[in-house]
């Protein structure tokens, strides 16, 4: 109305300037509606005055209103840094998981090479999905319960399951352990012993790996504005590794192995021990160090194998360690286990190293337990031989297949069904009862088996990948050879070469691939038996034979209890030993001149191959032994009865180490056979009943 | 062996073929092995294969769940010989399906998802199947004592298993003739499904094979 324009234009300013300027507005509207009211007084002086007046108080209002603005921009400036920081962090905890898990892969392939000789593939693993970490906004608490979650994830992965929190809670105990080991609980020590193995071998790859990552770690931590406050949570960790580390050095120490290196890792495990509240920085740089020491005590760097094979005495040590610990259902467990007897085999086979091989007998003097259960045949197991590298077996029954069983493979796959394990492949082509077999040596892809039918067969192994229901291959059935007329009961591979023993009365030679494959046919009286011989009517049989002497000997048993020596050049027999009970096995000793034989009147005999004298006799079991295994080392003997046990026995002191019972008799027969892996902690026996165990 | 003062019933290394579980027979009742019954069963059939009425006459004492499951386990041990002999002879280009006679394609059970294998994969997969299943832990742990759902797992096994008795007599009446004059196995199993009626009557399509007529004459 009567209001200057210059009032009227700042009141549009204020509407549009937003809340509190709509408030001024409406206090002038006011003043507008209370002027008219008033009389009207205009003078230029007021009027500037008010105007003058009305734009101070602006002024003021909008100086406030840019302080407002200052301290909201620097409110989203820190928050955005805090999520930066978060971010950094979030990274991080991702970059190391994924390290881990490569790590992870990495062994797994390495493992599944060596034991398949193929590369695994690579889909089960995959890593943990980003989502899961890239809300920005949950405080620190959050933040470190996902840190934790993967990490809990990730050793679930490995089979290290809920007893985490165990080792957290017990970390503390187990530092103070270090000062008085003594006053540790024994609930714990178990646990240890029980977990040491996934420990030792998943914390050491760990720390190795986690060192790769320390660069970026540490450029995340200097730029991060809430890394340090998250910090926490990189060394809950880092304690949580260190405490792995430090359990591994526990159990060496106490199976009392001076290892310079092992204390030095003690000591740096120690120190940190000590201070608990560390800065992160210092953890890693503590890590680091234990991670230069691991690669010393492993000699090979990186490579776990490579230090196993190099047979340095630490790498001995932590086999000898390893051997000795319980049995785990972990893949991982098992593969360490497995590794670690390697080594120790490895490095015994080496003549000077052979001290070494005999400190660890009392490591190796384990007990063995029933780990896994082969059932699929109908009938008695008459048989069992072990793949020479693989965790791989074959079985030989009396209901006419021979079947393939992969240790490694099946079980897995039928967790549910506790450690059973299903056939690989059924071999079928003899048309009676299987009754012995031999791995091929050195090929080991093939296999020889001598049935009632009187034939030996030649096969091919399927490879360890196989499906048992993949279409049938003729090219698994090789040779055969049919020149026994009958039941072969008997048969021994080495170098290329293959003898058998049967109830024909005589024991053959082959080269089983050759075009002409007998080679020899050996008699007990070297030619052709006395048939005008007036009391010796029959021949006796040959009931078993084992090749001597790195196979240029053959050493027979007959069923008259007489036990010979065949030179294979000649085909002469070079020493006949005689004993009155028959003999059900016959096996060389590896390294020594030295035969054992498992007799029907619950003995066992040790036989000098040199001399031909029985040096030791001994009651074995309770009823007649029939199946009898050396050790590779040639430290231990494994005996099978028909009185249903499986006994180890120390070569050296010819005493009992374990007794199994294994098996069910059917008729009067119970174990048929038993075997010793020639590189692997596995033993397995073989019944009547059936069945087929493997103990580790 | 011949002690007379205790008969060790062992076949030792060394045996020759034709003395090989040939041994007195023992009394069922004198049995004290958990194996017992798959000892009798064998027995009984080592002395006479053909002899179908004593093979299948089950002692009172037993439960017959257990006396089924033994015979099955025996019939697919026998099978075996079957299977040996059909592998040379029944190959996968030659029998591309399982069939008997013209009406039914058999599927192989032994795969995720049936597939129409080869009569000589159908063969040799249902054979190893039936060996998981009978030695299976989780359907039958022990072999005293069989659990009646357990046993309802045996009609699939017979049924599966009679097409190779099947195959082979429509495709391979050489091989089946051979093998069936040694073990009589076909006629027994017959028998054996139609005394306990394990699969029904209509499926058994295979020609005198009638339980109460002894075809073995007929046919050799």
């Amino acid at each position: 109305m009567k209001i200057p324009t210059a009032m009227d234009d700042n009141s549009v300013s204020h509407h549009n300037g937003g809340q509190v300027g709509s408030q001024i507005g409406v206090s002038v509207n006011n003043k507008q509606n209370e002027e008219p009211s008033q009389s009207v007084q205009y003078s230029i002086p007021g009027i500037l005055h008010f105007i003058q007046h009305e734009w101070a108080r602006f002024e003021l209002e909008r100086s406030q209103w840019e302080v407002d603005k200052a301290e909201f921009e620097a409110r989203i400036a820190f928050l955005q840094g805090e999520r930066k920081g978060q971010e950094n962090l979030k990274n991080d905890l991702v970059r190391r998981i994924k390290m881990l898990e490569y790590a992870l892969k990495q062994e797994r392939a390495k493992f599944h090479k060596l034991k398949y000789g193929v590369e695994l593939q690579q889909g089960d693993v995959r890593p943990p999905p980003e989502e899961s970490a890239t809300e920005p906004e949950p405080v620190e608490r959050t933040q470190w319960k996902q840190g934790r979650q993967f990490i809990k994830q990730y050793l679930q992965e490995i089979g290290y399951t809920d007893t985490i929190l165990d080792v957290r809670s017990n970390r503390v105990r187990a530092l103070l352990g270090l000062k008085n080991e003594d006053s540790d609980n024994s609930n714990y020590r178990n646990y240890e012993k029980q977990q040491h193995d996934r420990c030792d071998y998943s914390a050491n790859h760990m720390v190795r790996k986690y060192d790769y990552g320390k660069e970026p770690r540490k450029t995340s931590g200097s730029s991060g504005g809430g890394y340090n406050d998250e910090g926490m949570s990189v060394q809950e960790t880092a304690a949580v590794f260190a405490n792995f580390e430090f359990l591994t050095n526990q159990e060496m120490d106490m199976d009392e192995i001076d290892d310079l290196d092992a204390k030095q890792t003690l000591h740096a495990s120690g120190k940190q021990g000590e201070e608990v509240d560390h800065e992160a920085e210092e953890v890693l740089n503590e890590l680091n160090m234990l991670t230069i020491n691991e690669v010393v005590s492993a000699g090979q760097g990186d490579e776990y194998q490579g230090g196993v094979t190099s047979g340095g005495s630490a790498s001995a040590s932590a086999a000898s360690s390893s051997v000795g610990s319980g049995s785990g259902a972990g893949e991982a467990d098992e593969e360490t286990l497995g590794l670690g007897e390697l080594a120790q085999l490895t490095v015994s086979n080496e003549p000077e190293a052979y001290d070494v091989a005999g400190a660890n007998k009392e490591s190796f003097r384990k007990t063995w337990n029933a780990k896994y259960t082969l059932r699929s045949h109908f009938d008695g197991v008459r048989a069992i031989a072990f793949h020479p590298t693989e965790a791989a077996l074959v079985t030989a029954s009396e209901d006419h297949t021979l079947k393939l069983w992969n240790l490694q493979r099946t079980v897995p796959a039928k967790r549910s069904a506790g450690l059973d394990v299903e056939p690989l492949y059924t071999f079928r082509a003899h048309s009676a009862p299987v009754l012995c077999l031999a791995m091929g040596a050195p090929r080991s892809e093939e296999c020889f088996s001598g049935g009632l039918d009187g034939t030996i067969r030649v096969w091919n192994l399927p490879p360890p990948t196989a499906d048992p229901y993949d279409p049938y291959d003729p090219a698994v059935q090789g040779a055969v050879l049919r020149e026994h007329t009958d039941a072969v009961w008997s048969l021994a591979s080495a170098c290329g070469r293959l003898a058998s023993a049967s109830a024909d009365g005589t024991v053959r030679l082959w080269a089983p691939r050759a075009p002409r494959p007998l080679l020899a046919t050996l008699r007990p009286d070297d030619g052709p038996p006395p048939a005008a011989g007036p009391a010796l009517a029959p021949s006796p049989a040959p009931a078993a034979l084992d090749f001597a002497d790195a196979a240029s000997r053959a050493a027979v048993a007959y069923r008259d209890g007489s036990l010979l020596l065949y030179d294979l050049e000649t085909g002469q027999a070079v020493l006949r030993l005689g004993c009155d009970s028959p003999a059900n096995r016959v096996r060389s000793h590896p390294t020594l001149p030295m035969l054992v034989t498992a007799h029907e009147d619950r003995h066992i005999r040790f036989w000098d191959a040199v001399s031909g004298q029985c040096s030791h006799a001994m009651v074995a079991h309770l009823d007649a032994v029939t199946g009898l295994a050396l050790d590779p080392n040639g430290l231990f003997l494994l005996s099978g009865s028909h009185d249903c046990s499986v006994r180890l026995w120390n070569l050296d002191t010819k005493t009992c180490v374990q007794e199994i019972t294994a098996h069910r008799k059917k008729f009067d027969e119970s174990i048929l056979d038993v075997a010793f892996h020639p590189l692997r902690p596995y033993i397995a026996s073989a019944g009547a009943d059936g069945l087929a165990k493997v103990f580790v | 062996m011949t002690d007379g003062v205790q008969i060790l019933r062992r076949n030792r290394p060394g045996t020759k073929a034709k003395d090989f579980c040939r041994w007195p027979d023992e009394p069922f009742e004198e049995m004290d092995s958990t194996l017992a019954v798959q000892q009798f069963i064998q027995q009984t059939i080592r002395r006479d294969p053909s002899n179908l009425e004593a093979i299948l006459k089950m002692p009172e004492v037993l439960d017959e769940g257990v006396w089924k499951y033994e015979h099955l386990r025996q019939f697919c041990m026998e099978l075996n010989g079957l299977a040996v002999r059909l592998q040379n002879e029944c190959k996968p280009e030659t029998c591309t399906q399982m069939t008997a006679t013209e009406q039914w394609i058999f599927l192989c059970a032994a795969h995720k998802t049936p597939k129409e294998c080869p009569a000589i994969d159908y063969t040799r997969h249902t054979l190893d199947g039936a060996a998981c299943l009978l030695n299976s832990n989780k359907y039958f742990p022990s072999r005293v004592n069989i659990k009646d759902s357990s046993i309802a797992k045996l009609g699939s096994v017979c049924r599966r298993v009679y097409r190779i008795f099947s195959h082979a007599y429509f495709h391979h009446r050489s091989i089946y003739d051979a093998f069936e004059r040694e073990t009589h196995l076909c006629k027994r199993f017959t028998y054996f499904v139609t005394k306990y009626p394990i699969i029904p009557q209509e499926i058994l399509i295979l020609p005198k094979l009638d339980d109460e007529v002894p075809a073995g004459e007929s046919e050799a």
